[in-house]
């Protein structure tokens, strides 16, 4: 399960920091604050040519400007974030390793064991020293060699942006300018590290790329920058993230997606989202604001947008499709699960320039505990967008009585041969369902995690299969202790 | 706001005076960047050089303007300019009706167009509803500019008394001549089981801007039925939030809208569910063509604990042709685990395969659309209870539609 091996790296980075972060500041970290030497340094250690600093500073001079301009529209609560208190730059280290899954937090463990991870995946999430049968490097490096001989580029970002220049600088920015907000502008002036991918014309990606290959550079950090292009004809499903908690000290996440796929070519981007919520009376947490769109540049052109967000204190995320290619394709399928005092705003927007262009949204939010979810998205029908399709399904099921479910969706329509449809339900968990099932022997638990998977599959079954499993019982988990 | 900003404000200096303390707490006129005005900008408002209508006489109105519905039995008030004129209004309203002129109360309504009304309104009229078998009353306002662009704020008050139930329509038109900007702001207080009916039809003079809140509060076992059609001015806005205060209380709150030219209409609503057991359903429908704009921003909020709360919520627009735009935010904020509420948006053009299916049967295309639009908003317009009522806005909307069609050179 290439997915949970990835979250490897971030469990490991806990450990990391446990030991290393907090108590002793190494040479290959900077220091605290942010400031053009802080950008000049990253950029430095990264080795990274001339015009890449130039386009962070850049970015970072119009941060700057924004001072006042941190977005406040989202239905969220959380105190004020001071940029100046944070490291902006950590070297990859190597964690101490466990030598057993004894040493393991037992809770930990029983969560991968609900998820059903194999034992030697759990030593390699846990952060125990991996059995030398099961080398993931040798794994990696044959699935990169094969990528290598079709010509796709699967890198780290700070490789690409030496091994492919010309097309680090026609697309980075292209879709998520510098100026774009508050966080992307944030990201572009610190980003660390983070994916690049290009399909060539034509190919169809024959296997599903995780950012779990990237073995060197899992330390990506909390700014990280994903650019994906997809040439003509081409198709490629990208994973993100993983199913098992992953935990990380950083409290703020503000990374960039851009995706640009060319005429008849197609993306799927799949992300699991499962960083650490907070406790259960909400201290502590991530912070995971994200920047994620996607540009359908070329005719018949495709982006597809499944995510499954159950972690974080604080989600603030909103994967768009800017519909420019006559006959493109958005769609946006998502399930958002918030628990405790966690809060979430997410969405999406489908903005219609293109003629013939279809969009279409389902987005599920549960809200358990004392959480928030909202659902917030725009449908931008531009003038020239002629027969354009959107149809969007919202739907918010609450469990318990001291926790919200909020939907605010922006039509904007300005093309009468356009069609929008939107509908939006709130509801609770039935007490007929909850009784058939119980009826039949099942806990309470797992009524309301069948239920709850019910309510969701729409949007699961987008995911690939390997996902699609492992989230199924993450929905339940997430879930627990929620039903009284 | 800084005085200095007041005295600069398009509303004069005796703005400022009359709002003396408070001024600090006024915003400005809400810009593009107030999320609730993102789509109904107020720059032409702002930058017009309104008169106060208590310095403008030179406009004399001795007669009803034609067209306005008649409704039977029903008792007559009207405003000029936001004025009461006694020699236009009835005098008798009949037993259980209160009307007093010259009242000045507060408003619950806290948004910068509502205390702009409470700086400059000039008395309010109060109109108080107890017992049954009330005479319905007909209120008129005209707005009717000299030389000079004119601003009037009328005031009303309307409190009906347990298990009372009253019905008001509400015409809001104009005179043709100079721009004129009216601010409505109307405060509706339902006592425990009372109800009222509330037809509200909007048709200024088609330069006019018209801006009306309505507060409603609704005690327990009380109900609301409220219809609003939107029919004309190049700024319209009418925004009304109903708040239950009581179990059992229900709201109806329905309207449609017709635009043309470069008309703007903007209808916000907020349903507050803010106790438990209530029911509200809104059902908007609207229609736009040559380059007008038209705006839905309903929100529902259900707050802790209002369990077994029921709102549903539904808005449609047909683009009649090239020009139009078609704004929606259609908001739902639930606290409460136990409800039940749906909302519903759609844009689109008249479908084709309805259009075919009447020509194939020997209708022109002009008189099919004109059918298909008719019956659209006929869909909205039967809500209404009142049989009079009902048939004058299918009337007002067929008039409407016959404008449309004249104005295309297709009569």
């Amino acid at each position: 399960m290439a997915a949970t091996r990835e979250t490897a790296a971030a469990v490991r980075d806990v450990e990391q920091y446990k030991y290393g972060f907090v108590t002793d500041i190494e040479s290959d970290m900077a220091p605290l604050g942010l400031n053009e030497g802080i950008i000049r340094f990253i950029s430095a250690k990264k080795g990274e040519p001339e015009w890449m600093l130039e386009w962070r500073l850049k970015a970072y001079r119009y941060w700057l400007t924004l001072t006042d301009e941190e977005p406040a529209w989202a239905k969220l609560k959380f105190p004020k974030i001071d940029f100046q208190a944070s490291h902006y730059y950590a070297a990859p280290k190597q964690a101490p390793a466990l030598t057993s899954l004894d040493e393991v937090d037992p809770k930990l463990l029983e969560t991968y064991k609900k998820l059903g991870i194999p034992l030697l995946e759990q030593q390699i999430l846990a952060g125990v020293a991996v059995d030398a049968v099961f080398d993931s490097v040798s794994v990696a490096t044959t699935y990169k060699k094969k990528l290598q001989e079709l010509g796709v580029i699967f890198a780290p970002f700070s490789e690409a942006v030496h091994k492919h220049p010309e097309l680090v600088k026609k697309y980075l920015g292209s879709v998520v300018p510098y100026s774009d907000n508050f966080y992307a502008t944030l990201n572009s002036a610190v980003f660390t590290d983070g994916s690049f991918v290009y399909i060539p014309k034509g190919l169809r990606c024959p296997m599903e790329l995780s950012t779990y290959f990237r073995i060197n550079e899992r330390n990506t950090g909390q700014f990280e920058r994903t650019l994906i292009i997809a040439d003509e004809g081409s198709y490629v499903s990208y994973l993100e993230g993983c199913t098992a908690p992953q935990r990380d000290e950083n409290q703020l996440h503000a990374a960039v997606v851009e995706l640009v796929a060319l005429d008849n070519a197609e993306i799927k981007y799949s992300t699991v989202q499962n960083w650490y919520p907070g406790d259960a009376d909400g201290k502590g947490g991530i912070y995971n604001f994200v920047t994620k769109r996607g540009a359908c540049r070329g005719k018949n052109s495709k982006i597809m947008w499944t995510q499954v967000e159950t972690g974080s204190a604080i989600t603030w995320k909103y994967p768009s499709c800017i519909l420019q290619g006559d006959n493109s394709v958005g769609e946006f399928y998502s399930v958002a699960i918030t628990n405790n005092r966690q809060q979430a705003d997410t969405g999406t927007k489908m903005i219609h320039l293109g003629r013939n262009t279809r969009s279409k949204i389902i987005s599920k939010g549960i809200s358990a505990g004392h959480a928030d979810n909202t659902y917030r998205g725009l449908v931008r029908i531009g003038v020239k967008a002629d027969r354009a399709r959107n149809y969007t399904q919202c739907d918010s099921l609450l469990i318990g009585s001291t926790c919200g479910a909020h939907t605010v969706p922006y039509i904007e329509n300005r093309n009468p041969t356009a069609l929008t449809e939107h509908e939006a339900t709130t509801s609770k968990i039935s007490e007929d369902q909850l009784f058939y099932c119980r009826q039949r022997g099942m806990s309470q638990e797992e009524a309301v995690s069948l239920i709850v998977n019910g309510f969701c599959r729409d949007v699961l079954q987008t995911l690939p299969m390997e996902f699609a499993v492992e989230a199924q019982k993450l929905v339940g988990i997430s879930l627990e202790g929620s039903v009284g | 706001m800084k005085p200095s900003e007041i005295i600069d404000h398009p509303f004069g200096s005796a703005y400022a005076m009359r709002l003396g303390a408070k001024a600090p707490w006024l915003g400005h006129l809400p810009g593009p960047k107030t999320e609730a005005w993102r789509f109904t900008p107020l720059r032409t408002l702002a930058s017009t050089p309104f008169v106060p209508a208590s310095a403008s006489n030179d406009v004399d109105v001795t007669e009803l303007p034609r067209g306005l519905p008649l409704i039977a039995g029903a008792a007559r008030l009207v405003l000029v300019n936001g004025a009461y004129r006694a020699d236009l209004s009835d005098r008798e309203f009949g037993q259980g009706l209160t009307v007093s002129t010259a009242q000045e109360f507060a408003s619950s309504a806290r948004s910068p167009l509502a205390l702009l009304n409470a700086a400059y309104a000039a008395a309010g009229i109060s109109i108080d509803a107890a017992g049954a078998g009330l005479r319905p009353i007909h209120l008129i306002s005209i707005g009717a500019a000299g030389a000079e662009p004119l601003a009037f704020h009328p005031r009303l008050r309307i409190t009906v008394a347990p298990a009372a139930s009253l019905t008001i329509i509400e015409s809001h038109v104009g005179l043709p001549g100079q721009t004129y900007f009216s601010n409505p702001v109307t405060e509706i207080v339902l006592a425990e089981k009372a109800s009222l009916r509330r037809y509200v039809s909007v048709a200024e003079d088609s330069e006019a801007f018209h801006l009306a809140t309505t507060t409603i509060s609704i005690a327990a076992g009380g109900s609301l039925e409220a219809f609003h059609l939107g029919l004309g001015g190049a700024l319209v806005r009418q925004e009304i939030s109903v708040r239950f205060e009581g179990r059992g209380a229900a709201a109806r709150l329905n309207g449609a809208y017709a635009l043309s030219g470069r008309a703007h209409h903007d209808f916000t609503t907020v349903m507050d569910h803010n106790v438990p057991d209530c029911h509200s359903s809104q059902v908007f429908k609207g229609v736009a063509d040559g380059d007008s704009h038209g705006v839905f921003q309903g929100r529902i909020h259900v707050a802790r604990d209002s369990q077994r709360s029921d709102a549903r919520q539904l808005h449609k627009a047909l683009f009649l042709s090239r020009g139009p735009q078609i704004d929606c935010k259609p908001e739902l904020e639930i606290y409460a685990d136990d409800v039940q509420c749906a909302h519903g948006a759609a844009t689109g053009e008249i479908d084709h395969d309805h259009l075919f299916y009447l020509m194939s049967r020997g209708i022109d295309p002009a008189t099919a659309r004109s059918l298909l639009v008719e019956g659209f908003l006929t869909e909205a317009v039967i809500e209404v209870s009142v049989p009079d009522v009902q048939a004058h806005f299918i009337d007002a909307i067929r008039t409407w539609l016959k404008s449309r069609e004249i104005a295309r050179g297709r009569p």
